[in-house]
């Protein structure tokens, strides 16, 4: 899975927000837009494009990467899109009821820097293309552009800007792309709410930051989440806390909960071999837990309990992680705010286990 | 034990709970003069604050506008292209004027509110918290936000749709607005490219952008279009400047006026009072704690009276905004906030003119009273003998007054030198009033026949009402003269604008759609049956010294261009100088606001810019162009296109056959056939009445300002007649006991106010004249640089004698049923006072 936050980020332009409940519009039942079901195999590279008849989407990319000095630092680049309405094939232009957010972040060693944009659909301002139709990949947004040089999605050049700080990166797939939950239909409660998600964690990035004489170079690994749903969140859902980890053996593990009012969270994952197979990680595979909250400031004027420390387990194959953030500071001020950042991995020695991304939703 | 001064503040102020009417009336006319001054100042300071802001739209800074030197709009395409390379600082806007079925003009703006840029939300005001509100604004059938004002002015309810006069329908209204909406409409970009069947922008704003993205942006635009600085709140501040002198000038008069009744009302408690203080010093009260208590009465009058005052002016000021909003937003494109800001400076304004006001008119005159001398007796000879040098002093001071106003008359330069020598004038008439009372009376008590001697009483005991209606009548006066002057002005302009209207204006149809072809339309066999005469304007915008100013290319032998009314010309006839214009290059016509704002003469020569260097042209004329706050420049349309490149449609006018009955239906349907939208064209009543309509709008704040001044007069009035009342209430009784009816006493009352008003009412006659004569011959031209003939008319003046006789009456009847309840006490204490 990734990002319910995607959803909540998209939830600033849905016809039910309120701001007592932002996430009220991902227990919507979507009336009238496409529903996920099981059974549908993914198709490349078909389903990098949009898909209109659903209300939510995104493509989700973050880094992990390091400077010649072997400093972290981290970079996320999304693309939203919502749809206000169910589609309707004459409405086109500035009518389209397709509307679009993006949202970068930059995670370098002294400090962490975010920006976000909005745009509508219909006109040009922001999109995604089908590679089938034009033969390479391109998601933009203004002047932020991902394009692949050629009929898939990687390789491509990513450009876009934090704040006055141009940032390019080079992206290279390592491996193949991989199909969460069962072939890609995520489930995301036991009510039935579920997702199209796949991801590629296998990018080798080559970034570069700022121009001239000044410019930083770095090199690390990404990871691409892509979803997309009409309805994707449990009425008794509060938020979530989301892990994509790069082991240092050479494993992928995406592990995501979603917390119940209950306690009774849902949890899922997928255990990815570098070989390239896969396992489905349910409930009873993974054992996850908060070790220590902090209280950061948050920007807005307050301040935040949030649990930024954690320890994972999964059952098969028995192994044991702890997580903290490279920095506690990785806030997102955007207009939904949320954590989003750089997190180290380290074994039950403590000694360096990998590296990854952690993000947390719904604390208020 | 309560301190002395305590005593002496209690024995000074319980005057006013004794006379409850005079406290009221000192209360009123404190309270109506800072109100309406205070009015105005609220309405100029909104104002100049919202000019300030034009530097911004809709809450985003706009420092630059990219605009077609066409004025064809703005393709999608390019500003999408603009926006991916990396110009995220640019935002598009519509802008179209839409009229309702009776006539109101509308401005909707609209805009793409996920574009603006970052500055133009708040924290709280971010489009994620636009929620559902936001949604229904970007989506079909859309929304459309309505200040209250104007929703309230239109009639308009939530989720209403408007109906527009060629019955397009507005999408749902939903009653809220942006900052510097003002009186407009905002609609998404989408229902606004819908309504107005056009794929293309206004024109784009630039938001807060670096030195290096502004050089960077210039270079990538293409020719066709310009980046300009936004220079609004500038050219607006400059252009309205001498409309809101007018108003400051209106309302200090109001505030003269209300301070007039401050002035009655302070005489009156002066002869109360007098004893009160005599007893005072006698009782050994010293001189300082007695002036120390007045000095603190004058404080609380003034506090009492900025507070209840500056509450009415914003009453009135939320009463008069609406017009006069709708009135900049018509003549100068100035978008005024719709809700109303208020200053604490404004405040502290009003508090400061209040006090300066009341120091002359209450603390000064009782610092007098307490200087005379403690056993001076009030004796009536003797205060009849003040009375009479009083009136002399005052004649003189205005007699000064008027020469000082006669000498500057000629160095008059500027709006404000021009009101404070109107100010002169007024209050040299004003001051001069009590000598010419006096002498009214006189000349009364002289024509009445020796015989008549119930007559000659009641002529005679004027002298005894004059102190009190002394003010009343300088309230009154000024009253009269300013709605005279003021309307006369009024009547003038009006006259002189439809006048020229009607030759201007002589087209059945104008036109404006850029994409028309008019050679097409000129061409097309369908028009022959309908069509008699067309005139193509095109022209461009540039600055000529410092102001915004229009070069106009037009038709010479079109028939308006034939007819162009002009106010001065070179050579022996209008005529001859519009043919050498036709007929000789290099001949250009300027409109009066050249002439009289920049000082050019017929014969003058003037350098424009254009794209083949400066040019210079000889002014063959000056024509009339009421209203116009720009300059402008008449060339043949020939010397325009070949000058400028880039200049564009100023619209069509079409002449039809007025031979043929249905040429209004066949005309519309071929503009139809051509592309034309309904809403790009517009007849000639219907342009009459959109203008006639800003103009009445414009004045009504002036209409408004008179009514309001001659009810603070008829306060003044009635204020004196109940003092009079009461100070002579015991001298009435004593007449009644000797046998006087009540209708003899009336009488007695009535007579000397009749001959007082008659002989105010006489004055501002000339007075009005002499006002509207500067108002127009001088003020106008400075202020607006244009010129009309003075129009006057003795109907008004006949119109106002009624009022002053109907305000009479009232005030009058008001005074006899206070005197039927009063009487019996008075007779009862009969022997008891004298």
């Amino acid at each position: 899975m990734k990002r319910l936050l995607a959803l909540v980020g998209c939830l600033l332009l849905s016809p039910a927000l309120a701001a007592q409940d932002v996430l009220g519009d991902l227990r919507d039942q979507g009336l009238g837009f496409a529903q996920v079901t099981p059974g549908k195999s993914l198709q490349f590279p078909r389903d990098h494009a949009p898909h209109p008849d659903y209300r939510i989407e995104w493509w989700y990319l973050t880094a992990n990467l390091a400077d010649r000095q072997g400093r972290h630092w981290g970079l996320q680049w999304t693309l939203f899109r919502q749809a206000l309405s169910p589609p309707q094939a004459d409405l086109d232009g500035w009518q389209s009821s397709q509307m679009w957010m993006a949202h970068a972040a930059l995670t370098t060693p002294d400090g962490h820097f975010h920006e976000q944009r909005f745009a509508r659909g219909g006109i040009g301002q922001a999109g995604v293309t089908d590679i089938e139709r034009v033969g390479y990949f391109n998601a933009w947004m203004d002047d932020w552009q991902w394009r692949s040089s050629g009929a898939a999605l990687l390789p491509a050049e990513l450009r876009f800007t934090v704040g006055d700080r141009e940032i390019s990166l080079q992206l290279e797939a390592s491996g193949e792309l991989v199909a969460n939950g069962i072939d890609g239909y995520s489930q995301k409660s036991a009510q039935g709410q579920a997702s199209y998600y796949y991801s590629q964690p296998h990018i080798r990035v080559r970034a570069a930051i700022g121009q001239g004489p000044d410019q930083i170079s770095l090199d690390g690994q990404g990871w691409l989440d892509r979803e997309w749903s009409s309805q994707a969140l449990a009425p008794n859902q509060q938020g979530w806390d989301w892990f994509s980890l790069h082991l240092d053996d050479g494993h992928k593990l995406m592990v995501y909960q979603l917390r119940h009012d209950d306690g009774e969270h849902w949890l899922s994952g997928n255990w990815i071999e570098p070989s390239g197979n896969t396992r489905l990680l349910d409930r009873n595979a993974i054992e996850l837990k908060s070790t220590r909250s902090r209280e950061i400031e948050t920007g807005d004027g307050r301040s935040r309990v949030l649990p930024l420390e954690w320890q994972l387990g999964l059952a098969e194959p028995r192994r044991r992680w702890r997580i903290r953030p490279l920095y506690d500071q990785q806030w997102m001020d955007t207009t939904i705010p949320y954590w989003e950042g750089v997190v180290l991995v380290e074994d039950e020695t403590g000694a360096r286990a990998g590296i990854g991304y952690m993000e947390l939703t719904g604390y208020d | 034990m309560k301190p002395r001064f305590y005593w002496i503040l209690k024995a000074l102020l319980s005057h006013y709970w004794r006379h409850p009417w005079q406290t009221l009336f000192l209360s009123v006319g404190l309270v109506a003069g800072v109100g309406l001054w205070s009015a105005v100042q609220i309405i100029n300071q909104h104002a100049e604050a919202s000019y300030r802001e034009a530097q911004s739209l809709l809450g985003a800074q706009a420092s630059y506008w990219i605009r077609s030197r066409r004025d064809e709009g703005i393709e999608q395409a390019l500003y999408i292209d603009l926006r991916r390379a990396g110009f995220r600082q640019l935002f598009p806007l519509v802008e179209l004027e839409v009229s309702t079925p009776s006539g109101v003009s509308i401005r909707i703006i609209a805009t793409d509110l996920l574009a603006l840029p970052d500055d133009a939300y708040s924290d709280s005001d971010s489009p994620g918290d636009f929620s559902d509100t936001w949604v229904k604004f970007v989506q079909p059938p859309y929304r459309a936000w309505v200040p209250r004002v104007l929703a309230d002015e239109l009639g308009l309810k939530q989720g209403e749709q408007l109906r527009l006069r060629d019955g397009r329908l507005l999408p749902p209204a939903l009653i809220q607005a942006r900052e510097q909406q003002g009186r407009q409409v905002l609609i998404d970009i989408g229902a606004a490219m819908a309504l107005s069947g056009s794929d293309r922008f206004s024109y784009l704003a630039v938001g807060p952008i670096s030195p290096r993205d502004y050089q960077q942006l210039a270079a990538t635009l293409p020719d066709h279009l310009e980046l300009v600085e936004n220079q609004q709140h500038i050219d607006l501040q400059e252009l309205t400047e001498s409309l809101h002198s007018h108003l400051t000038a209106m309302s200090l008069l109001s505030f003269a006026v209300g301070l007039f009744i401050v002035f009655n009302a302070v005489r009156f408690s002066l002869w109360y009072r007098r004893a009160t203080l005599l007893d005072l010093r006698l009782m050994g009260c010293a001189t300082h704690q007695l002036f120390s208590a007045i000095l603190l009465e004058t404080l609380v009058w003034s506090l009492l009276g900025t507070a209840l005052g500056f509450a009415l002016g914003i009453l009135l000021a939320h009463a008069l905004l609406p017009g006069l909003g709708a009135s900049l937003q018509s003549l100068y494109s100035a978008t005024v906030e719709a809700e109303l800001g208020l200053s604490s400076m404004t405040l502290l304004q009003a508090w400061g003119i209040t006090l300066l006001g009341l120091v002359w008119a209450l603390g000064w005159p009782l610092y007098r009273q307490l200087q005379q001398s403690s056993l001076e007796s009030g004796s009536s000879a003797r205060q009849q003998q003040d009375e009479a040098i009083a009136r002399r002093r005052l004649a003189l001071a205005a007699l000064v007054l008027a020469l000082i106003a006669v000498l500057a008359y000629g160095r008059i330069s500027s709006v404000t030198q021009g009101f404070m020598v109107l100010g002169l004038m007024l209050f040299a008439a004003a001051w001069m009033l009590p000598l010419l009372l006096a002498a009214g009376l006189r000349l009364a008590a002289w024509l009445v026949p020796r015989e008549r001697l119930t007559m000659r009483w009641m002529v005679s005991d004027g002298w005894s009402q004059m102190p009190a209606f002394r003010s009343a009548m300088m309230a009154l006066l000024l009253a009269l003269t300013a709605n005279l002057g003021v309307g006369t002005l009024v009547d003038s302009f009006r006259n002189a604008f439809v006048g020229w209207l009607e030759v201007r204006q002589s087209a059945d149809i104008y036109l404006r759609a850029p994409r028309l072809d008019i050679q097409q339309l000129k061409a097309s066999p369908s028009t022959a049956s309908w069509l008699v005469d067309s005139h193509h304007r095109i022209g461009i915008t540039t600055r000529w010294r410092g102001r915004p100013t229009l070069v106009r290319g037009i038709e010479p032998d079109a028939p308006d261009s034939l007819a162009l009314p002009l106010s001065r010309w070179q050579g022996d006839t209008p005529a001859a100088a519009l043919q050498a214009w036709r007929e000789q290059a290099g001949k250009v016509l300027v409109n009066e606001q050249v002439h009289f704002l920049a000082g050019i003469e017929p014969g003058d020569r003037v350098s424009l810019e254009t794209d083949n260097g400066l040019q210079e042209y000889e002014v063959a004329g000056v024509f009339y162009d009421y209203g116009n706050p720009y300059f402008q420049f008449y060339l043949p349309d020939r010397v325009v296109a070949s000058n400028w490149q880039h200049h564009y449609s100023r619209g069509i006018a079409l002449w039809l056959n007025h031979d043929n009955s249905a040429a209004m239906q066949q005309a519309e349907a071929v503009l139809k056939e051509l592309g034309a939208q309904p809403g790009d064209w517009i007849s000639q009543a219907q342009v009459r009445k959109l203008s006639v309509g800003i103009f009445d709008r414009t004045f009504a704040i002036t209409a408004a300002m008179n009514a309001l001044t001659m009810i603070v007069a008829a306060i003044a009035l009635l204020a004196s007649l109940l003092a009079i009342l009461q100070e002579r209430l015991p001298q009435f009784a004593q007449w009644r006991a000797l046998g006087l009816r009540q209708g003899e006493q009336l009488l007695l009352v009535a007579t000397p106010l009749l001959i007082f008003c008659a002989i105010a009412w006489l004055l501002s006659i000339p007075l009005g004249a002499l006002l509207s004569w500067v108002l127009i011959y001088k003020l106008n031209i400075i202020s607006f640089g244009w010129s009309m003939p003075l129009l006057w008319e003795f109907m008004p003046a006949l119109q106002l004698a009624g009022v002053v006789i109907v305000i009479c009456g009232l005030t009058l009847l008001l005074v006899s049923f206070q005197w039927r309840r009063k009487m019996p006490q008075a007779l009862a204490q009969l022997g008891e006072t004298v």
